[in-house]
């Protein structure tokens, strides 16, 4: 590993008084990083991803007011990689850290991405002469596949390929090489290394989001099983129109399109067996979204949502169910769900009770909210940071009722899902509040420990 | 203005062949130059990179252009590098023009060389048309008074002001009681924690008192704010007087008032029918009347029952005050050892002051009266909470509600069709609901109903909203520039909005709300001025007439009208959107970098008979 | 015999159709090469006069691209937009140019497919229609202008700029007005513009009896009148001398002929 010294993309060395490290380039990270960076500190925004943009850059609409999720998102992607006060670095992640608060000296692992992201123009010729084809494609949640040299989305900041080095024949063996001979800016590079950055900073903002938890385990859904069950997000990447299926919902196993869809709620949260006993406050909303979403995209669907709790709480959601019900005739049920094997043409059959007596009912497409779990690698950064997690690896909070995005080590502060199940609004409601902390810490006024 | 002769230079890229695989770039450089106007056209093979950008460096000072045309990529992506490049030649960068080729042209025509060609062409001509038309244009720096007003001294106001303080600004804090702690104040503990409430703001409330930052103004109110983002003149009101200052922005911070079930469940009718709050007080002060059972209604007078909304907080209230009753905590139950009820406690008045307080504060009433605990009560105490749906979203919340169900607390699920009833039969509060599981009318007999009611607007809501021209949103919160992403922002620059002015939330969010919005506030206060681009709207004082329809449409309150009764610009609120252009019923007002001719011009070259 | 090409403009708005349009690009969908786009910061910005010019210079077809209502990155832009166009429609039927011609479309920033789809569509309808008429019918030109003028007069902007608001906030009196009522008084204000506008048009260079002024404009004769004297008022048309027993009328031309 090399080490290398880091500087800003203008190439200016890092006072500590003025700059910040952000772990985490989804929506909280990106807002802390714009505030911090407008008003003139230096922010080094850590992604572990080739592109930023977290889970909303997967989603299709987001409530309550179902607007665009990558329109409102991709300036903000833009501002961020274009800020000259942020240094963006895509396939990185935090190793280490020194100091206190104030104070900190980081060490990151920038990856290779063995093309250099300031040469590549994403002009996306290297992709279509790649021979490595159908790898399974994680950001579509497997609904689709790449090859070896991919750019990680269309609308991905920095829209620049990246070579898988575990599927790249060139890498394994030595042979091939099309894209480099292919690309005309020279921009790919088989050489690179990864390095590890250094440099010192006054505070840290942790922001890595969620992950999506697989219900394969509980057996009672039949995911994996019944090909006609999907997760909630695999059924945002359908109904994207920029997505695997250019936004027509169809089935996995004959794709032909639903006429009913059952979404099943708290799939493996709200249930101390799978070790999720805590609710992710927002998969109500989601899936009243995606039932609304499935009566604009196929007419007359019928959508059915089996729910414990409908947890519709923030600012116009209750109207917002409402809608649903009686714009959209979206039907809600208020009862636990299994899925109980198939008919012989694929389609799920879903029990529930009503009234204390069981029922069940024929889909042709279910769709489970599962539980939205902290980053698996909470564990590693928190050991790195010093900081402590909960029993459910969301990083705990030091107090949660007037503190609620201070970590339990002073300097190092708290925004989005990884410190606790919030939406869209509440994550860059935190990444500001985080990102005010941080500022505090810059100005070394704050009195009490 | 000088009439100097122009002189346009065209940069067409090749993009590799992103652009020069699909259209004849050379054809279209020696077209260009048959342009009129055109001093000077070349091709680059890559624009953006430095070679290409040293080539527009270079060319404006040797063929003293005085317009640029880049024709490639999409403007979304490189506008400001090229921008930049041209200042960096001495050009200003309202002289530059960006057309096109590639996204629109060249990647959608790929089969079609000559007709991508032709358009390319056309592309170019609509560009240097409208070059042509371009005028410089000088941004304007305005300073920022670098000091911020917080109106509430809630916990999210004093989240915010301590914050702003925190990040080396002057706070002027305006809060309207002769106390700062907000509705907090009322409560009895706070969450599990189980803090009593009014010693958790202790730290909170002496940081504000003591901090050197902070100028705070209790028993005040905002009187009148004027200006714009980095200038606004404040006057204050305290007991009759007025002082005048002057401020950079302003967080809005003035907090809920809880809902007032009138006529709902024998509110006010019958004795221990009280409000969450009310039961809070109560709890806090140890005045709650003998007890063996408890039933909790939620959803009262929300989701549609008055209000259409979820208020988000109070099924957690519940949970909290839930558990404490189920603990006895601190002995508020008044229960001796072994759960007798102790001897002679008396309560001395019918219902404590503050409560007749609030009550009389409303509607002069008479008191209610509670019963005096008896010696000899029943041990256990039999809490229900009869639900719609229980809200405890998250972590804690979620392992909260797990353990009220461990401690025997009874969730009854009610529907908006089936609601229970409340009356009173043989002295004796009874509750008359349905049971879904067991599909029976069923009665319940309790000692006391609380009824969790929603957080409401504040009524002062509106004039604060007519005096800072900020929007209302439904049901009277005020509205955030945009739900999702701009969560704390007001859509007019230079103010902020932070806790359940906004809508309901707890103390963990109002707190986080508090903090965001400073650090939102504290990004003009930091950088010392505000520089708008001068994509703004410009009306001529010469054809206005005066109608006002201009600031009608307006989304941002950047027009006023002068002492004359004109309209006038506000350059550091205006986005450029043109509505008002668009609108003015006079064409009085002309957008800049985007006027009428310049459209029409790039559009009508489209028009031209292209000449070979 | 080369196959008719319309030429098209169309207008995006730099939020969510030009990024619409880009993400066509991105994604490589293919559609024909008839369009010259023009960016806007906001759709709201295209005011039915310039829509209309450009029908009348020529243009085959003409499109205007916004956000999704509800997503307007200036909040309230698009629904002026909508109200605009409608106004452009209206005064675009009354000349007789197929209203086709003139398209409202709202495409997001994640709709590059949808955008390939709708230029796919309108060249295709315009191909159908054939070459605009605007290039030999040169009464076709006076009515388009006349539309224009109409469209830039204070009464119509004003009642576009005030819709909106009337019929949610309500007036000074805190009177709302119904959608259908706005719906008849824009109607009718339209109609009322245009045809005074028609008429100074034809005016313009020779004087008219109010005989061949309805004829042109296809009205009743004492409906011509009611025009006639109404501009008569407003010092906008003065009588410029008699035929026989016909007065014959002119346009006050402000400034010199």
């Amino acid at each position: 590993m090399e080490k290398a010294e880091v500087a800003s993309r203008k190439g200016k060395r890092t006072e500590i008084e003025k700059s910040v490290l952000v772990i985490g380039g989804g929506i909280a990270g990106i807002q802390a990083s714009l505030d911090l960076a407008d008003k003139g500190v230096i922010v080094h925004l850590v992604e572990k991803e080739p592109s930023l943009g977290g889970r909303m850059a997967q989603l299709d609409k987001t409530f309550p007011t179902n607007d665009c999720s990558i329109c409102i998102l991709a300036p903000k992607m833009a501002d961020c990689y274009g800020h000259p006060n942020i240094n963006v670095m895509t396939c990185s992640e935090v190793v280490g850290i020194e100091g206190s608060k104030g104070n900190f000296s980081v060490q990151v692992l920038k990856k290779a991405r063995f093309v250099d992201e300031n040469l590549c123009t994403g002009c996306g010729e290297c992709l279509e002469k790649c021979p490595t084809k159908g790898i399974q494609n994680k950001w579509e949640q497997g609904l689709a596949t790449r090859r070896a040299i991919y750019i990680p989305y269309m609308q991905a900041v920095p829209r620049a390929a990246i070579i898988d080095p575990e599927n790249c024949r060139f890498l394994k063996e030595g042979k091939c090489g099309v894209c480099k001979k292919v690309c005309k800016r020279e921009a790919v590079d088989y050489d690179m290394k990864d390095a590890i950055l250094e440099f010192d900073v006054g505070a840290v903002v942790v922001a890595t989001g969620f992950d999506v938890w697989d219900p394969t385990s509980s057996t009672e859904y039949g995911y994996g099983k019944n090909p006609n069950v999907f997760t909630a997000m695999e059924y945002e990447r359908i109904i994207n129109a920029a997505g695997p299926t250019h936004g027509h919902i169809q089935r996995r196993s004959d794709g032909s399109e639903p006429k009913s869809i059952a979404f099943i709620q708290c799939v493996g949260s709200r249930n101390i067996q799978t070790g999720h006993p805590y609710c992710c406050s927002v998969c109500c909303m989601h899936s009243t979204k995606e039932a609304m979403l499935a009566t604009e995209h196929i007419e007359g669907i019928r959508s059915t949502i089996f729910y414990k709790d409908m947890r519709a709480c923030a600012k116009g959601f209750n109207e917002y169910v409402e809608r649903a019900k009686n714009d959209y005739k979206v039907q809600y049920i208020n009862s636990d769900a299994t899925v109980q094997g198939s008919t012989s043409a694929g389609n799920p059959i879903v029990s529930y009770d009503v009234g204390g007596k069981s029922q069940q009912k024929e889909f042709d497409m279910v769709v489970l909210a599962t539980t939205l779990v902290p980053s698996e690698k909470n564990k590693a950064l928190a050991k790195a940071l010093g900081i402590e997690l909960d029993e459910f690896n969301f990083f705990k909070v030091r107090d949660h009722v007037f503190d609620p995005v201070d970590s339990t080590r002073p300097g190092v502060y708290l925004a989005g899902y990884c410190a606790g199940p919030v939406d869209i609004p509440e994550s860059v409601a935190m990444g500001s509040a985080a990102a005010a902390k941080a500022m505090e810490d810059l100005m070394e006024r704050k009195v009490y420990a | 203005m000088s009439e100097e002769k122009l002189r346009v230079g065209v940069f067409i890229c090749h993009c590799g062949t992103n652009i020069g695989g699909f259209v004849d770039v050379p054809a279209v450089v020696e077209y260009a130059k048959t342009l009129p106007d055109v001093a000077f056209a070349t091709g680059n093979l890559y624009t953006c990179a430095e070679d290409g950008l040293s080539n527009i460096r270079n060319s404006i000072k040797e063929n003293n252009l005085n317009r640029v045309v880049v024709a490639a990529c999409t403007p979304r992506t490189h506008a400001p590098l090229f921008q930049s490049t041209c200042e960096d030649a001495g050009l200003n960068k309202y002289l530059f023009t960006f057309v096109n080729i590639r996204e629109q042209c060249s990647w959608v025509h790929m089969k079609e060389k000559e007709n991508a060609t032709e358009k390319a062409k056309e592309l170019i001509r609509m560009g240097v048309s409208r070059a042509r038309l371009l005028q410089a244009q000088e941004e304007v720096q305005i300073d920022v008074i670098p000091s911020a007003l917080v109106i509430g001294g809630g916990v999210a106001g004093m989240s915010a002001a301590i914050s702003l303080a925190d990040q080396g600004f002057p706070v002027r804090l305006v809060e309207k009681q002769d106390t700062l702690g907000g509705f907090v104040r009322n409560l009895g503990y706070v969450w599990q924690e189980r803090q009593e409430a009014l010693t958790a703001l202790k730290t909170m409330i002496d940081r504000v008192k003591s901090h050197r930052n902070i100028t705070l103004h209790l028993g005040s109110t905002v009187v009148s704010a004027d200006g714009f983002i980095g200038n606004y003149e404040i006057v204050i009101e305290t007991k009759g007087k007025q002082k005048r200052d002057n401020v950079g922005v302003i967080v809005v911070a003035t907090g809920a008032l809880e809902y007032i079930p009138e006529g709902l469940y024998g509110y006010e009718l019958y004795d221990n029918v009280v409000t969450l709050t009310e039961f809070e007080i109560l709890a806090k002060n140890k005045k709650l009347p003998k007890m063996s059972s408890i039933a909790f209604i939620q959803c009262v007078g929300s989701r549609g029952q008055d209000k259409s909304y979820c208020s988000r907080i109070c099924c957690n209230v519940t949970l909290k005050n839930a558990m404490n009753l189920a603990d006895n905590w601190q002995n508020m139950l008044g229960l001796e050892e072994g759960g007798k009820a102790a001897e002679g406690v008396s309560v001395e008045k019918a219902v404590p002051d503050e409560i007749a307080e609030r009550r009389r504060g409303r509607r002069g009433r008479r008191e209610g009266g509670a019963e005096e605990a008896a010696p000899g009560s029943g041990p256990k105490l039999d809490i229900a909470v009869f639900n719609r749906d229980v809200m405890s979203y998250g972590v804690e919340h979620e392992l909260m509600f797990n353990k009220t169900r461990e401690k025997k607390v009874r969730f009854i699920r009610y529907t908006p069709q089936n609601l229970p009833k409340v009356s009173l039969e043989n002295e004796k509060l009874t509750i008359d609901y349905w049971h879904d599981t067991l599909q029976l009318q069923r009665k319940m007999t309790v000692d006391m109903v609380v009824l969790a009611t929603p957080l409401v607007a504040q009524p002062d809501a509106k004039e604060i909203s007519k005096m800072l021209k900020v929007p209302l949103g439904q049901d009277g919160f005020f509205l955030e520039a945009h739900v999702k992403l701009r969560p704390v922002d007001f859509a007019t620059d230079g103010i902020y909005v932070c806790g359940t002015c906004k809508g309901p939330a707890d103390i963990p969010e109002a707190v986080e709300q508090g903090l965001a919005a400073a650090s939102r506030a504290a990004i003009p206060l930091a950088r010392g001025y505000v520089q708008p681009e001068s994509l703004v709207a410009f009306v001529d004082s010469d054809v206005c007439s005066g109608c006002g329809t201009c600031i009608e449409v307006c989304p941002y309150n950047a027009i006023r009208k002068t002492e004359n009764g004109l309209a006038e610009v506000t350059i550091a609120a205006c986005k450029g959107c043109g509505n008002c252009g668009a609108t003015c019923p006079e064409n009085a007002i002309l957008m800049n970098h985007f006027t009428d001719n310049q459209l029409l011009a790039e559009a009508r070259a489209a028009l031209e008979e292209v000449k070979e | 015999m080369s196959e008719f090409q319309p030429k098209i403009i169309v207008f995006l708005c730099n939020w969510c159709s030009y990024a619409g349009a880009d993400l066509a690009g991105v994604s490589r969908y293919q559609y024909p090469t008839n369009i010259r786009t023009v960016r806007v910061m906001c759709s709201t910005r295209v005011s039915p006069d310039i829509v209309l010019e450009l029908l009348k210079d020529g243009a085959d077809g003409v499109m205007v691209s916004g956000c999704h209502p509800g997503d307007c990155h200036y909040i309230n832009g698009n629904y002026y937009t909508q109200k605009r166009v409608e106004l452009a429609q209206r005064l675009l039927k009354m000349t007789g140019l197929e209203p086709e011609r003139m398209r409202l479309d709202w495409i997001s920033a994640s709709e590059g497919e949808k955008f390939a789809h709708v230029v796919q569509e309108f060249v295709t309808k315009l191909k159908e229609l054939g070459p605009t008429p605007v290039k030999k019918d040169e009464k076709l030109v006076t009515r388009l202008q006349a539309a224009i003028d109409a469209s830039r007069y204070f009464r119509l902007k004003v009642l576009t700029g005030k819709e909106i608001n009337l019929t949610t906030k309500g007036n000074v009196y805190a009177e709302t007005l119904k959608i259908e009522s706005l719906e008849e008084i824009m109607a009718q204000a339209a109609e009322d513009e245009y045809r005074n506008s028609l008429i100074l048009q034809l005016t313009h260079s020779k004087p008219c009896s109010v005989k061949e002024l309805a004829k042109e404009i296809g009205e009743p004769t004492d409906k011509t009148l009611e025009h006639v004297v109404s501009l008569r008022a407003k010092n906008m048309l003065a009588l410029d001398h008699i035929e026989g027993s016909t007065p014959k009328y002119k346009a006050i031309l402000i400034g010199g002929a």
